[in-house]
């Protein structure tokens, strides 16, 4: 009877034991796995096949200072005032929605 | 001033073209100087005679105001027409990037000139209503182009 408790002690421990350390080594995995199922969960990580467009948007506009920011407002202006003129010479649909290649008329 | 016809006097005879140029008074800026801003009383239709001017806008960019270039003119091109059109104010700041002459125009001598010579007045109101149109044909072509993109975002 002895010897059965002690074995049936040492396994509870084991098991408990077990249990511990492979939810420790699988806890980097698990966050991993969340992060590629939640795209803006890890902020500036590059993956293969993950798209997260709203979000390199967000931060990469977030890096440009005013004063560049401005410079490619006023190209932006520049380049769309050249646009409408140019639709005004030979007026068609084709003129008024022709691109340019301003960035923020992405 | 360049070889053509300033585009105020444009379709006028040499001598009815220098009438009306003879109604300007010179003015000088150093680059960099405002010559109005947004919100600014309008007493003068200007002509640039050598320079530069560029019309610009305020926006709200990164906590703070910035003007924005939204037009640049060059010698032989009028501005400032706000001067002739009720209100009377003018919707824009106009400043020189580099030194710049005008001729600045008062309403209170162009428009009896106008009224006094009215061939040479009608010319000239049309060559003011064609810079008017203009503007506002390549602001409405540019408004819808940008309507245009944000519709397109919405349905993409």
């Amino acid at each position: 009877m002895e010897m059965f408790l002690t074995v049936l002690s040492l396994s509870v421990v084991g098991v408990l034991v077990s249990g511990v350390l492979f939810a420790v080594a699988t806890r980097d995995a698990r966050h991993a796995e969340a992060a590629a199922l939640d795209p803006i969960a890890v902020p500036d990580e590059e993956r293969f096949f993950i798209l997260r467009p709203a979000q390199r948007v967000r931060h990469a506009n977030a890096r440009i200072p005013a004063d560049v920011l401005v410079l490619q407002i006023e190209r932006h202006v520049r380049l769309e005032h050249a646009a409408a003129e140019s639709f005004l010479q030979f007026p068609s649909v084709e003129a008024l929605h022709m691109r340019t290649l301003s960035p923020l008329a992405r | 001033m360049t070889e053509q016809q300033p585009d105020l006097v444009k379709g006028l005879s040499a001598e009815d073209a220098a009438g009306v140029l003879s109604l300007g008074q010179r003015a000088s800026l150093a680059a960099g100087a405002v010559l109005f801003r947004l919100g600014d009383p309008a007493e003068c239709v200007y002509l640039i005679r050598r320079g530069r001017i560029v019309l610009t806008l305020p926006m709200h960019i990164g906590g703070r105001d910035e003007d924005v270039v939204i037009e640049e003119h060059v010698p032989g091109q009028t501005l400032g027409w706000s001067a002739l059109v009720p209100p009377h104010r003018f919707t824009l700041t106009a400043s020189a990037p580099l030194a710049t002459e005008l001729l600045a125009f008062r309403r209170v001598d162009f428009l009896p000139y106008c009224a006094a010579h009215p061939e040479v007045g009608s010319v000239v109101a049309l060559n003011i209503a064609a810079l008017i149109g203009q503007r506002l044909q390549v602001f409405q072509a540019m408004w819808l182009r940008q309507m245009q993109r944000a519709v397109s975002q919405v349905h993409a």
